[in-house]
């Protein structure tokens, strides 16, 4: 659980990333820890994704320090943060529809001994992950083209859990999904946390947020405006502070 | 193949794969043939046919749908006279049940729900939810005969308005049954979640065999259900059992009753996380829950002291009603004889002993899910039988 002291899983402090003329993040401070679900909420351009897309190596900082469990590293690549056991399910989801679900989960990181690929465990491996997930994908052989937007997601987030992962960078996981499917994907998120995991939940749904997150950072124009502890704050408080009617001066920050 | 096939082996095969399709049915609430072969691993013509005999023998229903722009057959398990809805919206979490009238449940969902949740959006994820998951097991809101939704407050029957202002904030005025009964197009019948889990035990689970009984849930907030002769009873504005709410500090914090030092004030989700944020920071009931089954000693206290502290609120409600068990259901009760035991303790040590029945303090049989379960059963005894020519139409029409 999110215990006091200890170094934090992902500790990211004054982060800048400038776009040409644009300043997408001005000194923005972030801080995941294990067994805690993160949400990161701003209006569109606040600079959630570009803050989601260093974790998952995808963008790397004009400014700022990140650390891993306090080691300060650089995550230079996607596959360095695959390494650093980082995974991320973006926005487009990224799946090869013409393969299964197993064949997805394992892409790239095919299971092999000798030189040929282990079928039958990575077809193992995938019943235990999406039975872990609570997921309702009936069989791990259906090709990804038969499969729902639901079930696409759940496929998406299972494919983090390859890798024993444990940061998870979840980029609006539950945008244009059914009312049954974006329940599926809240409960896997519990289930995320209830694994130990450290989760980012990037939203623009204040319900699903408050209902599953620990802690709401909100980005405001690249620069945080305020920390939220979620157990605590109404929606009218997060509201304020991401269309700037409250405004946190740095510095002031309340840590949750 | 094992080499010990026997004469037996054919009949006791062809059974065992019956059992294996319908449980897949059942875990999946509707599936086309195809997905059946896929997720059972059998082949489609044995699929096909053990789904004929099924038909036949009225256990499965089947459809005809598209997936992926062909044509299929939709396999649901068969409804008696049609559906009924059940749905917990809980303080944190809202639970939907589809089931019929041989209380099966057909489909099953759970959905994470953030503190003080609004009653107009939560509302409209029920009718969103309820719509999603008929569709799923291939129904349609002309099936649904009644929906019955529980709701962390006292009710008043007559009405479906929630009877003590201010325990769910922004839910005052709002009639809950209209209200939802006109966003999912059927009649709603609207109860307090510990009474719909009182119903659900004394029916289905725990107390079944008794004709007095109590339902004490201890979840975010604590309530209890009573049965009294067989009967749930509610009390004149649905307030009886309302124990959460039943002084134990005079000097205590102001509850959102708007009373002083209630139980809910001092054994409620928000005290007893408020207990441990000092140690432990920002921690979920559920966290709590499961540390204490784990051993954490400053969890497992906490969750022990609460079970006394309720304990004691409860002997005094079994002092007056007398029940032959108290049921204990809710995410508290989750950890076991952590919770149980100081509970027990605490109401045994304050109640006279009888000499004709020593009083059983027992978790509940249907755990999380009794006040779901007590939706589903409320929807089906407030809902008329439908004549059976009701299902012939809806069969001639498939």
């Amino acid at each position: 659980m999110n215990e006091r002291g200890g170094a934090p899983l992902l500790s990211m402090r004054q982060i800048s990333k400038r776009f040409g003329a644009v300043e997408a993040l001005s000194g923005v401070d972030f801080e995941v820890r294990a067994h805690e679900v993160v949400a990161l909420v701003g209006d569109n351009g606040a600079g959630k994704s570009t803050l989601a897309r260093m974790v998952s190596g995808v963008l790397q900082p004009d400014a700022g320090i990140i650390e891993i469990e306090g080691q300060q590293v650089s995550i230079s690549s996607p596959s360095v943060a695959h390494e650093m056991r980082i995974a991320t399910v973006f926005q487009d989801l990224a799946l090869a529809d013409n393969l299964d679900v197993t064949a997805n989960l394992f892409l790239g990181h095919e299971l092999r001994e000798n030189g040929m690929l282990q079928d039958g465990r990575m077809e193992q491996i995938t019943r235990d992950v999406l039975a872990k997930l609570a997921s309702r994908i009936p069989s791990v052989r259906t090709p990804l083209s038969a499969l729902s937007a639901g079930q696409r997601q759940s496929v998406a987030i299972a494919r983090t859990l390859i890798g024993d992962p444990r940061l998870v960078v979840l980029d609006e996981p539950t945008a244009a999904l059914s009312a049954v499917q974006t329940a599926e994907v809240l409960t896997h998120i519990e289930r995320l946390r209830d694994l130990g995991l450290g989760v980012i939940l990037i939203s623009h749904n204040m319900t699903d947020v408050r209902a599953v997150s620990d802690r709401i950072e909100v980005l405001r124009h690249g620069r945080n405006n305020g920390s939220f502890d979620a157990s605590r704050t109404s929606f009218e408080e997060i509201l304020a502070a991401i269309t700037g009617a409250t405004h946190v001066e740095p510095g002031l920050r309340s840590v949750g | 193949m094992s080499n010990k096939a026997t004469a037996g082996s054919q009949s006791s095969l062809r059974e065992a794969n019956r059992t294996l399709v319908l449980h897949t049915v059942q875990r999946w609430g509707g599936l086309t043939q195809v997905e059946l072969a896929a997720a059972t691993g059998l082949s489609t013509a044995t699929v096909s046919n053990i789904v004929r005999e099924m038909y036949a023998a009225g256990l499965v229903d089947t459809a005809v749908t598209t997936r992926s722009g062909r044509r299929a057959q939709l396999v649901t398990l068969a409804r008696r006279l049609g559906l009924a809805v059940g749905v917990h919206l809980g303080s944190r979490h809202l639970r939907i049940v589809l089931g019929d009238f041989g209380h099966s449940v057909i489909a099953e969902q759970s959905l994470p729900l953030p503190r003080d949740h609004r009653m107009d959006a939560s509302l409209d994820r029920v009718a969103l939810l309820v719509a999603d998951m008929l569709e799923r097991v291939g129904a349609s809101v002309t099936d649904v005969v009644g929906v019955g939704i529980g709701v962390p407050a006292p009710v008043d029957a007559a009405t479906g308005m929630i009877s003590v202002g201010g325990v769910m904030r922004g839910w005052d005025d709002t009639h809950l049954g209209q209200t939802l009964a006109k966003r999912v197009g059927c009649p709603v019948a609207v109860d307090n979640e510990a009474n719909l889990g009182a119903l659900a035990e004394s029916t289905l689970g725990a107390s079944r065999n008794h004709r007095d009984s109590a339902f004490v849930l201890a979840s975010h907030a604590i309530g209890a259900g009573l049965v009294i002769d067989g009967k749930p009873h509610r009390g004149y504005a649905g307030l009886a059992g309302e124990i959460g709410h039943v002084q134990v500090d005079p000097q205590g914090l102001i509850c959102s009753c708007g009373n002083r030092g209630c139980l809910d004030t001092i054994v409620g989700a928000d005290a007893l996380l408020e207990a441990v944020r000092p140690i432990r920071g920002a921690l979920s009931l559920r966290d709590v829950v499961l540390l204490a089954k784990e051993g954490d000693q400053g969890c497992s206290r906490l969750v022990a002291d609460a079970g006394a502290q309720i304990g004691a609120v409860v002997a005094n409600l079994c002092m007056v009603m007398n029940p032959e068990v108290v049921v204990v259901g809710g995410e508290l009760a989750e950890s076991g004889d952590v919770f149980l035991g100081p509970m027990r303790t605490a109401i045994t040590r304050r109640m006279v002993v009888n000499r004709i029945a020593p009083l059983e303090v027992v978790p509940a049989a249907l755990g999380t899910r009794a006040e779901v379960m007590g939706a589903l059963l409320l929807a089906l005894q407030a809902a008329e039988v439908p004549a059976m020519g009701d299902v012939d139409n809806e069969e001639s029409a498939s």
